[in-house]
């Protein structure tokens, strides 16, 4: 090799502001998700919704069981933050502990959704026609169903249990998942690189998984942070109805729906049950509107 | 008139990033004579387009001009307002862009778009505008352009296409006619024929023209003036023949080198400029070209060169070298490096092994289905992308594969590598049939094989680093106890890719390099043979001799053999032992690539070999090489396919189809009429 080749890319790693890794990008990435308020603020709320469920036995003031019958219906005061229902059990722990709930579903239901979303999706768009056209149909068959008249229905067959609410939740939130990914990958599919791992004689789950999934799988995690708080309403409005969680067990719906009874008596758990459903909703909304701002270019320009 | 039509005077346009911000122009300035045209020319990144974009005021959003003036007819551009700029865009200056694909509005039809450009003609009724957009289709030579109007941009080809951007532009008779790469997405015999309608158009409209192209044949035919961008900078400026015959800058003098189609010799190493085009998030405080040039002194690193005007009238560079206070060193060679000149005159060993042989390959395509075709009484449901090829390949041979974009020649190298199913044929390779054998056991041979893709960055996994992608051959075909570690640094050196790069994903490569990887992939496992899908696209001429070199060595140094398909004859004649030229699936002549590049047998092959621009400006052509385009797979010509477009066509041609026959030279042509060799 001759002095003169050995230098051609010499000056380049000097000058090139281009740090080693790829984590100039991860930083202009951070900065400009620091830079979205909204982002931030959603950011916050999430991290708040997380740590009420997780410590809820740290910050509960009272057992969410435990019954104080003389102060039954109460208002806010000094020893129940926002007063008690209608059997005396404190609602402020009774929200803490309800939390745990939302936050099961949430994280079982989205991530199992995402999963079998990822990889059916991934197999529609770079298997065969057939097998495209038949998971298209079960996809389009489910998405068809009502998701409430769907539980309705699921409930009358096997009765109410936080298990049903949450197969209902995961196989509706399925083709949601698996469509997104199923087009990305027919987009990757022709590609020059798939080409070129062809080429190599690289087997189609390689393919799958080490190259078409990393690219597909941005989307789809963004979508995931914007379908919790639909997950979440959906447990709350069957817990609601009485189809999800069944008493004693504390749920944001199934306190809505105590408090819907005593509404004329006390607003206080009607209250207290609505607002972390808003702000959940509002957390997990922000966060995914400001990461897809940040990971989607395309979107971010018009404005 | 004696006031130039555009006038740019020393302009500087930033642009801000997350990063910092990229002095894209830096203190530009040059000016379009009226009735002339000025060619400007530069490589990836020199900052030609945002000179375009500065003077229509189109700039991105994130873009800020600095300073400077740039004076259109005598007025200043920069600060009007944006209802006076769009009276003049369209009006005034109208651009031809490089791929009409995607510049014309695919949904509506050429009557509709070319009447839009017209509104504001409102004196004009409906038919008026309408007969005068079919008088300018005709006037570009667009057949029948009563019925062809009408079209929708995907009905036309991309020949045509283009000619309908040049008629667009034309039809407000603008004062200045800006091309930016006008043929950069065409064929070879299409863009000869596009650099002589728009010499023919300049001359009748008397239009000043400014062309942006990176290609130097392109603006060697068609310019009167050339300036020459690098990193920013304008670093030369003069009339067509100064700059081709006595380039003062020594990028200039290094890029005139660069380009393969100017070497009348055939040379295996072809001359490079070593090195990468500066950050410009920090323009070096030097002259910009310093880092690469070879007379660079220390003056040159520090110290900016301003601009020095030479003694032939309107040339001026920017070099220490011209103003007298830094000399070229004594010992170091004008002319561009030709390293290991030993080995360009010692003669190939090819061990006459052979690896390769194809027999009648064909691969037919299915348009669509048995029962559709049935139904809408289509008797043919497929195309013959590729038709009785044969072909052989000895260890350690190049052979070229040549046509234009459509004739089958990539379908080809894919189907040996079996990534398109052949229909018939024999593909021999090293004495086994491929289409014959089981998946399993092909599998064990693609350890034998390897393919690179055209694109450099995009035939990279995006989310892998380079480590995993050079390693990735191991991984799939067994590491037999290698450390991959090893490895990735072993072919690393191999290709000359620094180790600190193994860590870069693949959109933090510049194109060079990219292919560089992509050339350690291809080489991981030690294959015998190597298809080459168009090696130098999305390269830039100084950074292509780099890797056919790399190519070139390795194959000295491994016995590999190559089959390159390219439709860049420039290159392929440099690096090619033999040739094989395709028209429409078919292989029309094949033999020493020499012996076809002297004296091409073939009509066909004449009129490629021809069809390229050459950088001289006193060898412009005057005639065309080849008329018309390439008829279409589905629709095939009877008798020999080429008689459409031939200029020797007899009834013969018309009718029967030639038979292969060989020459006295060992060639194999398929023409009734082969040209006397």
């Amino acid at each position: 090799m001759s002095e003169t080749h050995s230098d051609i890319p010499g000056p380049v790693p000097a000058e090139t502001p281009v740090p080693e890794r790829g984590y100039s990008m991860g930083r202009e990435k951070l900065m400009l998700f620091l830079r979205n308020a909204m982002g931030v603020f959603g950011l916050i709320l999430v991290l708040l919704f997380f740590a009420s469920a997780i410590f809820a036995p740290l910050f509960a003031t009272h057992d969410p069981l435990a019954m104080d019958i003389p102060a039954r219906m109460s208002g806010p005061s000094a020893d129940h933050w926002v007063g008690t229902d209608q059997l005396g059990r404190d609602t402020f722990s009774r929200v803490l502990y309800g939390g745990r709930v939302a936050l099961k579903i949430a994280a079982i239901g989205v991530t199992v959704a995402l999963t079998t979303g990822l990889i059916l999706g991934m197999v529609a768009g770079f298997g065969p026609r057939w097998l495209d056209n038949l998971l298209l149909l079960v996809f389009d068959t489910i998405r068809s169903f009502p998701t409430v008249v769907l539980a309705l229905a699921a409930v009358a067959l096997l009765g109410p249990s936080l298990e049903l609410v949450l197969t209902i939740v995961i196989v509706t939130t399925i083709p949601g998942y698996a469509r997104l990914a199923r087009t990305s990958t027919l987009a990757l599919k022709n590609t020059e690189f798939i080409l070129a791992e062809r080429s190599l004689g690289a087997s189609t789950a390689r393919i799958l998984f080490v190259h078409i999934m990393p690219n597909v799988i941005g989307p789809l995690l963004i979508l995931a942070a914007m379908d919790v708080p639909v997950v979440v309403t959906i447990e709350a409005g069957l817990s609601f109805l009485g189809l999800g969680v069944q008493p004693p067990t504390a749920s944001w719906g199934t306190i809505l729906n105590e408090g819907y009874l005593i509404i004329r008596d006390t607003p206080w758990m009607v209250i207290a049950g609505g607002i972390p459903l808003v702000l959940t909703t509002l957390g997990f909304t922000f966060l995914g509107e400001a990461l897809r701002d940040v990971f989607d270019p395309k979107l971010r320009r018009g404005r | 008139m004696k006031d130039p039509l555009l006038d740019i005077r020393n302009l500087n346009v930033d642009f801000r990033t997350p990063r910092g911000r990229v002095h894209a122009l830096r203190d530009v300035s040059f000016s379009v004579p009226r009735g002339k045209s000025v060619g400007v020319v530069g490589e990836s990144g020199s900052g030609k387009s945002t000179v375009i974009w500065a003077v229509t005021q189109l700039l991105a959003r994130n873009a800020v001009v600095e300073s400077g003036e740039v004076l259109f007819d005598g007025e200043e551009v920069l600060s009007w307002s944006e209802s006076q700029m769009m009276d003049v865009r369209g009006e005034k200056i109208s651009i031809v862009f490089q791929d009409p694909m995607t510049s014309q509005v695919p949904v509506l039809n050429y009557a509709q778009q070319m009447t839009d450009i017209l509104y504001r003609r409102r004196g004009m009724s409906m038919a008026e505008k309408k007969k005068k957009a079919i008088e300018m289709m005709r006037r570009v030579g667009i057949p029948d352009p009563e019925s062809r109007i009408i079209q929708y941009p995907h009905q036309f080809s991309g020949g045509m296409r283009q000619r309908a951007g040049i008629a667009m532009a034309l039809l407000m008779d603008p004062m200045l006619l800006i091309a930016d790469e006008p043929t950069t997405a065409l064929d070879v015999t299409m863009e000869a024929q596009i650099i002589h309608l728009m010499r023919e158009l300049q001359r009748e409209f008397e239009a000043t023209l400014m062309v942006v192209s990176h290609n130097l044949g392109l603006i060697a035919e068609l310019c009167d003036e050339v300036v020459v961008m690098y990193a920013g900078e304008v670093i030369e400026s003069g009339d067509v023949r100064d700059i081709f015959y006595r380039p003062a800058h020594p990028y200039t003098q290094a890029l005139l080198e660069c380009d393969p189609a100017r070497e009348e010799e055939r040379a295996r190493f072809l001359p490079v400029i070593p090195g990468d085009i500066p950050d410009l998030h920090m323009p070096p405080q030097g002259c910009v070209f310093a880092p690469r040039c070879r007379y660079a002194a220390e003056k040159c690193h520090d110290v900016e060169p301003k601009p020095t005007t030479l003694p032939e009238a309107g040339h001026n560079s920017r070099c220490h070298l011209l103003d007298g206070t830094v000399t070229v060193p004594s010992g170091k060679s004008k002319s561009a490096e030709t390293r290991r000149a030993d080995d360009t005159t010692s003669p190939r060993q090819v061990d006459g092994a052979a690896l390769l042989d194809l027999s009648n390959l064909s691969v037919r395509f299915q348009v669509m289905g048995a029962v559709h075709a049935r139904l809408t009484g289509v008797s043919t449901p497929y195309v013959d992308a590729v038709l009785d090829a044969s072909l052989s390949l000895r260890k350690g041979e190049t052979l070229g594969l040549v046509g234009e974009s459509g004739s089958g020649k990539t379908t080809l190298g894919r189907a040996i590598l079996g990534l398109v199913p052949a229909k018939t044929g024999q593909v021999l390779f090293e004495g086994q049939d491929l289409l014959k054998l089981p998946p399993g056991a092909f599998k064990a041979l693609r350890r034998d094989m390897a393919m690179m893709f055209q694109d450099p960055v995009g035939s990279l996994s995006p989310r892998r680093t380079v480590k995993s992608l050079i390693t990735e051959p191991l991984e799939i075909h067994g590491r037999n106890g290698k450390n991959l570690d090893v490895e990735a640094e072993r072919l690393c050196d191999m290709v000359r890719l620094p180790k600190n790069f193994l860590s870069r994903y693949p959109h933090e490569l510049s194109g060079g390099q990219a292919r560089r990887v992509g050339v350690a992939r291809a080489l991981a496992l030690n294959p015998s043979l190597v298809i080459a899908d168009e090696p130098t696209a999305g390269l830039d001429v100084s950074v292509q001799g780099e890797i056919l070199n790399l190519m070139s060595e390795l194959q000295a140094e491994h016995g590999l053999g190559y089959l390159i398909i390219s439709h860049n004859l420039p290159v392929i004649r440099h690096i090619s032992d033999k040739l094989a030229i395709m028209y429409l699936g078919r292989l029309v002549e094949r033999g020493n690539c020499e012996a076809i590049f002297d004296k091409p047998a073939h009509p066909y092959t004449e009129a490629l070999v021809r069809g390229v621009p050459k950088p001289d400006p006193d060898k412009r052509r005057t005639l065309l090489s080849i008329e018309g385009e390439v008829p279409s797979v589905t629709n095939r010509p009877q008798g020999c396919e080429f008689h459409t477009r031939c200029k020797y066509a007899t009834d013969l041609c018309r009718t029967e189809r030639p038979d292969e026959q060989m020459l006295s030279d060992g060639r194999i042509l398929t023409c009734h009429h082969p040209l006397a060799i």
